[in-house]
C-alpha cells in the first residue's frame, strides 16, 4: 500500500507540475514567445523550438493531450472490454463463441501496421487516434473479464441468486462487480500507459493532427530538423519530450503493477 | 496426410507466397547489363572507360517513381533520374545549350535541324537514329509524357518533321519563339523498337521501359526504400561518364550519412554554415533563392477571395520574415509578390511589397467568418510554414485547419483542385529565364502538366496577365523579353493571383578531394539533378 501511495504521489506531482505549466506558466504553447531555438533560461525554462514556441508550455500541453487520449482510450476499452467480457462469460453459448472469436482476432493481428493503415485512411484527428487505439485495447481486457466471469458464474452464491430469479444487471451489481471492477480498473490503467506511447508513435509517424502539441509530434519535428545532432538544440528540444514520455509511462506502469500485486495479496 | 498437417502445409505455402509477392516490389529493372550492351554495340569503348570515381552516392529514401518518361514523379528529383537514363537532343551547361544526342543543330524560321552523333545506340544495343526521334515526336503527340516540353493537343508545338537521313532530322514548329530550341532540345528519345508496340505507356512498367538512350542505365530501383542504382552505359558516345555507378541510398539523417562517408553530397543545414565554410576539404554549390514556397487560393471553392482586398489582407496577415528566420534559419528571402525572386536577373524592383500588418489583416478578414482548410506537405519545413500561416490567419480572424499529407498526395490534390488554401514548395525558382511565369500565370498554359511549376491560380482569370505571359515567348530580343517578364511581375504583384511566401537558399556540400564535378547550368541550380554533374568535363 505504501508503494502505491508513493507512486501515486509521484504521478500527482507530475500532473500538478504540468497543470501549473498549462494554467499559470506565462508562455503560450501555440504561439511564438521568443526567438528561434533559444536555450533554456529563466524566461523559457526549457528553451524554445525552431518557431520560437516555448518548450515547457508545449510539454505541459502535450501531457494533457496525451493523457486525455490515454484516458479516453482506457474508458472506451473499459466499456467495450467489460461489457463483452461479462456478456461472453455469463451467457456462454453462441455469444461466448462470437466474443471469443473477436478477442482472438484482435489479439492475433499485428497492431502497429493496422493502426498506421487505419490512421492514414481515416485522416489526421485526435478522435480517430482514440478510436484506432481503443479498437486494439479492449481485447485483452475482455479476455480477462470473460475468464473471471466464467469462474464466478459457477460459484454457489451466484447459482443460488440466479435460481431466485436475479437478472444479469442485478447479479453484476450485487455479486460480481466486487470481483470484476478492480480487474477492469487495473487493466484499463495499463491501457492508459500503452495508449500514451501508441499515440506518440502514431504522431511521430505523422498520423495525428499535424499541429497538435503532442510529445510524439515534438520528437518528430525535432528529429526532422536538419543537422540537429551537430548542434546542441537537441538537449532542450528533444530530451524533454522523450524524458516526459518515459517518466509518465513508467509511473503509470509501476502504479498498475503495484495495484495488481496489492489486489492479488488482498484476494 | 492428416488434416492438421494439411493445414500446416497450406499455411506454409501461403507464407512463402506472401514473402515472394513482397519481393516483387523490388524491381531490378534493367534490361541488360553494361557488359552486354557494350558487347553488342561493338564500339570498343569499354576499354576506354576510365571513370573519375567508381561510385557516387546520394541520399535516397524517397520514391520518385520508376525512371521511365511515363512513370517518374513530376518533380525535379524524379525528372532528373529519368533524364540520366533517357537522353534528349541537347543539354545545358553553365552558359548555353550544348550537344547531347545531337552533335550540331541549326534553325531558320520555323525549321530546326538536328544532326545526331554517329554510332549512337540504345542501352540494349539497338542503334539510335532519326527514325527514333521521329517516332518519339509522334508518340509524345499521342501520349504526353510526365515531363513534357512539346505541349499537348492543340498546343503541341511541332507541325511536322522530315527525316533527311539516319543522322539528320528537320523539325518544323507551328510558331518559333524564344523557348523553341530549348523545348525541342529537351524531350527525351524513346526506342521505337520497344515503344511502337506499347499501347498504354502510363502503365507500362516492365523492364523494357527502362531501356534508355542516356549516359547511365538504371540497374536497380526499389520504390519502397527509395533506392536507385545507375550504371555508366559503355555505348554512350558523347563524352565520358564521371562515375561507374550512381547510387541513391536510403539514409535516416542526411548529414550524419555525409559525415560517415555513406553519401558524397548533402545539403548543408544553415546552423552549420561556419563549421563547413571553414573546412578546406569541403566544396559548395550555392543555390540562391532556388527553393520557393507559394500559397494557392482555390478561387473555385472560395470565390469571395476574388475580391482583391481579401488577398491583400492575407498578405498582411502573414509574418513571412519569420519563415525565413525560423524555418530557413536565415538562409533565404521573403518572397517577392511578383514571384521571381530578388536574386534573379529578371527581378523587378518595382513590384508591390506587402508588409506584415496584423491590424490591416484584421480589418480585411476579421468579420467575414472564413473557415478554411490549409493543405501542406508533411515535411518538417512544410508543417512549420503551415503553422506560421495558420497563426497569422487565425490572428486575423479566420479559422484554419491544417491538413498535412505526403508531397505526392498534396500535388495530386492541388492538381485536382481538392483544397481551399494549399502551400506548395518546389525548386527551380532561380531558373533563368523564369519560364515558369508562363505556366503559372497564363490562362492558356497553367495545369497543362502536373508539375508544381504549372500549379497556378485555380478559378482565376486575367487576360492582361495571360497576354504578357504568352507574349514574352514570342520576343527573341533578350532585353525586351526581360522587360516583359518584369512587367508581368509587376502585374502579378498588383493583382495577387497567388501568395508568394518565401524563398530558401541552400548549399550542397561535397568532399572536393573525392569528386569535384558538381555543376549548375545557366538555367538550373540543383547540381545533384544536372546530368553534366555526372560527366567528365
Amino acid at each position: 500500500m505504501k508503494r502505491i501511495c508513493l507512486i501515486a504521489l509521484a504521478l500527482m506531482l507530475l500532473v500538478l507540475l504540468f497543470a501549473w505549466g498549462v494554467l499559470f506558466y506565462p508562455m503560450d504553447a501555440e504561439l511564438p514567445s521568443g526567438g528561434s531555438l533559444e536555450a533554456p533560461s529563466a524566461e523559457h525554462w526549457l528553451g524554445t523550438d525552431n518557431l520560437g514556441i516555448d518548450i515547457f508550455a508545449q510539454i505541459s500541453k502535450g501531457f494533457f493531450h496525451s493523457l486525455s487520449i490515454g484516458l479516453a482510450t482506457a474508458l472506451a476499452a473499459f466499456l467495450i472490454g467489460g461489457v463483452l467480457g461479462v456478456a461472453a462469460g455469463y451467457a456462454g453459448g453462441k455469444t461466448d463463441v462470437l466474443v471469443e472469436f473477436l478477442i482472438n482476432l484482435f489479439l492475433s493481428v499485428p497492431q502497429l501496421p493496422i493502426m498506421i493503415v487505419a490512421g492514414a485512411f481515416f485522416g489526421q484527428s485526435s478522435l480517430n487516434i482514440i478510436c484506432i487505439i481503443a479498437a486494439f485495447s479492449w481485447a485483452p481486457i475482455a479476455k480477462q473479464v470473460r475468464a473471471r466471469t466464467m469462474s464466478l458464474r459457477r460459484s454457489g452464491y451466484l447459482v443460488l441468486a440466479r435460481s431466485y430469479g436475479g437478472g444479469l444487471w442485478y447479479l453484476f451489481k450485487t455479486h460480481m462487480s466486487r470481483d470484476i471492477m478492480p480487474l477492469l480498473a487495473i487493466s484499463s490503467l495499463a491501457v492508459t500507459g500503452r495508449a500514451i506511447v501508441q499515440e506518440s508513435s502514431l504522431a511521430f509517424l505523422g498520423l495525428s493532427d499535424p499541429l497538435a502539441k503532442s510529445w510524439g509530434l515534438m520528437i518528430a519535428r525535432c528529429t526532422a530538423f536538419k543537422g540537429i545532432y551537430f548542434t546542441n538544440f537537441w538537449t532542450w528540444w528533444l530530451l524533454p519530450p522523450v524524458l516526459s514520455l518515459v517518466l509518465s509511462t513508467l509511473l503509470l506502469r509501476l502504479l498498475t503493477r503495484a495495484l495488481e500485486s496489492y489486489w492479488l495479496e488482498k484476494e | 496426410m492428416k488434416k492438421r498437417e494439411l493445414i500446416s502445409l497450406f499455411l506454409i505455402i501461403c507464407l512463402a507466397l506472401s514473402l515472394l509477392s513482397g519481393c516483387q516490389s523490388h524491381v531490378n529493372a534493367p534490361a541488360v547489363t553494361g557488359e552486354e550492351a557494350s558487347g553488342e554495340t561493338g564500339s570498343g569503348r569499354a576499354a576506354e572507360t576510365a571513370r573519375l570515381v567508381d561510385t557516387l552516392k546520394l541520399a535516397g529514401g524517397t520514391d520518385w517513381g520508376m525512371p521511365s518518361p511515363y512513370l517518374h514523379v513530376a518533380r525535379g528529383p524524379g525528372q532528373a533520374k529519368m533524364r540520366l537514363v533517357f537522353a534528349s537532343l541537347l543539354e545545358k551547361d553553365e552558359t548555353g545549350d550544348v550537344p547531347w544526342l545531337a552533335e550540331s543543330w541549326s534553325f531558320e524560321g520555323n525549321d530546326y535541324s538536328f544532326t545526331l552523333f554517329e554510332g549512337l545506340s540504345f542501352q540494349d544495343g539497338e542503334p539510335l537514329t532519326t527514325e527514333d526521334v521521329a517516332f518519339t515526336i509522334d508518340y509524345f503527340r499521342q501520349y504526353p509524357p510526365v515531363t513534357n516540353t512539346l505541349g499537348v493537343g492543340e498546343s503541341f508545338i511541332i507541325e511536322s518533321y522530315s527525316i533527311v537521313d539516319d543522322y539528320t532530322i528537320t523539325i518544323t514548329v507551328k510558331e518559333a519563339d524564344a523557348d523553341t530550341l530549348s523545348n525541342l532540345g529537351s524531350f527525351v528519345i524513346l526506342p521505337k523498337h520497344i515503344w511502337e508496340n506499347v499501347e498504354d505507356p502510363y502503365t507500362y512498367n516492365v523492364p523494357d521501359c527502362l531501356v534508355g538512350s542516356g549516359a547511365y542505365m538504371c540497374t536497380g530501383y526499389e520504390g519502397a526504400t527509395g533506392s536507385y542504382e545507375f550504371t555508366a552505359f559503355d555505348g554512350w558516345v558523347n563524352g565520358q561518364q564521371a562515375a561507374q555507378r550512381i547510387l541513391f541510398v536510403p539514409v535516416s539523417d542526411e548529414l550524419l550519412a555525409f559525415e560517415n562517408g555513406e553519401i558524397d553530397i548533402a545539403s548543408m543545414p544553415a546552423d552549420l554554415k561556419d563549421k563547413y565554410m571553414n573546412d578546406p576539404e569541403i566544396g559548395f554549390v550555392e543555390k540562391a533563392d532556388d527553393m520557393g514556397y507559394k500559397m494557392l487560393i482555390n478561387f473555385e471553392k472560395l470565390p469571395e477571395f476574388l475580391d482583391i482586398s481579401l488577398r491583400q489582407g492575407v498578405y498582411a496577415a502573414l509574418d513571412r520574415q519569420s519563415i525565413v528566420d525560423n524555418v530557413f534559419r536565415g538562409m533565404g528571402s521573403v518572397g517577392s509578390a511578383g514571384y521571381v525572386p530578388e536574386s534573379s536577373l529578371f527581378y523587378n524592383e518595382d513590384v508591390v511589397k506587402y508588409d506584415y500588418d496584423p491590424e490591416l489583416a484584421k480589418e480585411a478578414l476579421g468579420d467575414k467568418g472564413f473557415e478554411i482548410s490549409l493543405l501542406t506537405d508533411d515535411s518538417a519545413d512544410g508543417i512549420s510554414i503551415a503553422e506560421i500561416v495558420k497563426n497569422g490567419l487565425e490572428a486575423a480572424g479566420m479559422e484554419v485547419t491544417v491538413m498535412a499529407v505526403d508531397s505526392a498526395g498534396r500535388d495530386d490534390r492541388v492538381n485536382k483542385g481538392d483544397y481551399d488554401f494549399a502551400i506548395v514548395g518546389n525548386g527551380g525558382w532561380g531558373n533563368n529565364p523564369p519560364s515558369y511565369m508562363r505556366t503559372l500565370f497564363s490562362d492558356k498554359s497553367k495545369y497543362l502538366s502536373t508539375s508544381p511549376a504549372s500549379m497556378g491560380p485555380r478559378g482565376y482569370s486575367n487576360e492582361e496577365m495571360t497576354a504578357l505571359a504568352e507574349g514574352q515567348l514570342k520576343e527573341t530580343d533578350f532585353e525586351k523579353r526581360k522587360e516583359m517578364f518584369k512587367e508581368l511581375e509587376l502585374l502579378v504583384s498588383e493583382e495577387i493571383p497567388l501568395i508568394v511566401l518565401a524563398n530558401q537558399s541552400s548549399y550542397s556540400i561535397y568532399r572536393q578531394d573525392y569528386y569535384d564535378g558538381w555543376m549548375k547550368t545557366y538555367a538550373y541550380q540543383q547540381a545533384e539533378q544536372n546530368r553534366l554533374s555526372y560527366m567528365v568535363r
